[in-house]
């Protein structure tokens, strides 16, 4: 059986999110205009066009719809309860955090701070475990990566071409 | 008599035979491997492989794509992340069953319907390639047209609650498939004056980001629920099952083995188109669609990979590629020395055949690879979710960054998994996103060419439509579908029918 729309309760920042959608869709609506406007009906933004103005009728419709819909008081104090929780928050800003190290700093010692940290936040166990655990994760997905499928993982502060290149010379 | 022994070549030689069987080992899982696709696979291989006698290439190749394409289920079922795009659909009923702990069984009903809709997809190819490959190549722009407006409208079936929410999820996908240079006239789309724009989003970067990241996120709100402990003691199907789900595996393979015949449609576009067929067709499902039901996985499972049979018709008899796969395989041929195309089949017969006995034996390492092995595999649900989550987190950007070596595609997955953390929160299911970013190509371009040969008149458009028996036949299908989208169906003649 299918859940009426109607009767679900809205969830805390929901219309917030519907009015942001809105916003994006009249941008892009205005950027696919942009691109040829009304010139023909072969042009490159008629796809894009005709995409957008569905999307700003959805939007539309969709927000019409969570008006009528039944919302909770206090919606901005059940918003961090519900929807942004810290530990959401924490993870979101720590994968940010990775994306930017990793060019810098390189896949090794990135992806190792992050598994490590990210399991003591999450897993909450002792730190030798979640170092045993990042270790071998790391040594897993390195080797699937980089040695079975030559992925060239982004190198930073570790010479890892020239160490790698060292033991093949050594192996042979 | 020679036709048989070009086919059973790669079964009698030791050496095919283990290069078969490596490549569908590995092909599953590839596939499985978020981030990883068999199209990547098969691009690195080709480096590998172009020194190596063609026949060797061809078996790790065949039995990488072979596997790959089934492989892309199983994380679907375990993680609700398809390892590739043609597991989108699996996810949808495959996950759900997972979480009721029923993952062996998931994984072997879809094994052994992967395989069956393996063997269609095969004979198919064998016995009606040229007359199939004949019907596809009349396909005309506006038939393409109405095939990827035919794709779009299973939006309503992955809309969830809200089907506003499910269209303005679709139409974004399409514009984000708009972005970039216009391949017909190199008209800037969304670059904003951006050069590493000019060759768009990367599809895989938005699938990673809303269904690894945007999943593993939503994951967090359930960190200290324990995880379902999966069954894996009823890994084969019974007989009795099999047989049960045998028509609709047969229906779901024909859909599969068509849509995969037609280029520029894959095993994506033919599981959703069979995962939507087989929810109008189920009356009485035992457990509802979306919630874990067997017709649910099943038929995208058959679907996807009688696609790999159908995609090779064109690919071997027009040197028209079905998928991204096989336009990589065209190029191997081409390294290789052969053309693919319609004096294929005349001056090398041998090739024809070797191919089809290849596929036959990968679609049988499919069944043995994957029948075993999988009690080590859906370990991965068990372990606990404060070390699998950061596991897909680092997946997911490995992936994305092996996509093009980029940086830039790491940021793109995490702006869309972001967003589709928010979406999937509030109601709005990322599914048609990924449906639109699929056929956003096949939309625009058909579009355009249609109304440039009727020069820009619509009406002769439409009325031209109803000159040729094909178009006429693919637009009632689009009207049925649409009808059966609308409250017309839904509230006023499908419960009378259901009644009568």
């Amino acid at each position: 059986m299918s859940v009426d729309i109607m009767t679900i309760p809205k969830k805390p920042g929901e219309t917030l999110f519907g009015f942001l959608m809105l916003a994006l869709s009249l941008l892009l609506f205005w950027q696919s205009w942009k691109i040829a406007g009304f010139s023909s009906l072969s042009s490159a933004g008629v796809l894009p066009l005709a995409a957008s103005g569905l999307m700003v009728i959805s939007c539309v419709i969709a927000l019409v719809d969570d008006f009528r819909r039944p919302s909770h008081d206090g919606e901005w104090h059940e918003f961090f309860q519900h929807v942004l929780p810290l530990t959401v928050a924490l993870m979101i800003a720590v994968i940010f955090l990775f994306a930017i190290m990793l060019d810098t700093v390189g896949f090794i010692i990135t992806a190792f701070l992050f598994l490590f940290g990210s399991i003591q936040l999450l897993h909450r166990r002792g730190i030798g475990k979640s170092l045993l655990i990042a270790a071998v994760a790391l040594v897993l997905v390195y080797l699937v990566f980089r040695i079975i499928f030559v992925v060239v993982l982004p190198e930073g502060i570790i010479p890892e071409q020239d160490m790698l290149s060292a033991i093949t010379a050594w192996l042979e | 008599m020679e036709a048989l022994s070009y086919f059973a070549s790669s079964w009698i030689h030791p050496e095919l035979l283990a290069l078969t069987a490596l490549g569908t080992f590995l092909g599953i899982y590839v596939g499985a491997i978020p981030g990883l696709s068999v199209t990547m696979a098969v691009s690195i291989l080709i480096s590998f492989t172009f020194s190596w006698d063609v026949n060797n290439a061809l078996c790790l190749m065949v039995g990488i794509y072979m596997g790959g394409v089934y492989g892309g289920s199983r994380t679907a079922i375990l993680l609700n992340i398809p390892g590739a795009p043609s597991a989108i659909a699996t996810a949808l009923d495959g996950y759900p069953m997972a979480q009721r702990g029923e993952a062996g069984q998931a994984i072997g009903l879809s094994t052994v319907m992967s395989v069956i809709g393996g063997f269609v997809g095969i004979i198919v190819l064998a016995v009606a390639a040229p007359t199939v490959s004949e019907f596809a190549i009349k396909f005309q722009p506006r038939d393409y047209l109405m095939l990827g407006l035919l794709g779009i409208l299973l939006v309503g079936s992955l809309s969830g609650e809200s089907l506003s929410k499910g269209i303005f999820a679709g139409a974004l996908g399409i514009l984000i498939g708009t972005v970039g240079l216009d391949p017909m006239t190199a008209e800037e789309r969304f670059t904003f004056g951006v050069v590493e724009l000019w060759n768009g989003i990367n599809p895989v970067a938005v699938m990673i980001g809303m269904f690894g990241i945007a999943e593993a996120l939503n994951q967090l709100h359930h960190l200290d629920k324990t995880a379902v402990k999966q069954k894996v003691d009823k890994i084969i199907p019974s007989w009795k099952d099999i047989k049960k789900y045998l028509p609709l595996s047969l229906q779901s393979s024909s859909i599969g083995v068509v849509v995969g015949s037609l280029p520029g449609t894959g095993g994506d576009i033919a599981a959703l188109m069979a995962y939507d067929q087989a929810k109008r067709s189920t009356r009485n499902p035992e457990v509802p669609f979306g919630k874990g039901a067997r017709e649910g996985l099943i038929a995208p499972e058959a679907a996807n990979n009688a696609a790999v049979g159908g995609a090779y018709i064109p690919m071997l008899t027009l040197g028209i590629p079905g998928d991204a796969v096989t336009a990589v395989f065209i190029g191997a041929l081409f390294i290789h020395g052969l053309n693919p195309g319609p004096m294929l089949l005349t001056e090398k017969p041998e090739m024809f055949w070797f191919t089809v006995g290849n596929l036959t034996l990968a679609n049988i390492f499919v069944l043995i690879f994957g029948l075993t092995g999988i009690k080590l595999f859906t370990k991965i649900v068990e372990m606990p979710k404060g070390i699998l989550i950061p596991l897909i987190f680092l997946l997911s950007i490995v992936g994305a960054y092996a996509i093009n070596n980029s940086i830039a595609d790491i940021w793109w997955m995490l702006g869309f998994g972001v967003l589709g953390y928010f979406m999937k929160l509030y109601g709005y299911q990322v599914g048609p996103v990924i449906l639109g970013v699929i056929l956003s190509r096949l939309i625009d371009e058909n579009w355009r060419r249609a109304i440039m040969s009727e020069r820009g008149e619509i009406d002769s458009l439409f009325v031209n439509l109803f000159a040729s028996p094909l178009s006429v036949t693919l637009f009632c299908i689009i009207c049925l579908v649409f009808i059966s989208q609308t409250p017309i169906w839904t509230r006023w003649l499908k419960p009378r029918l259901i009644r009568s």
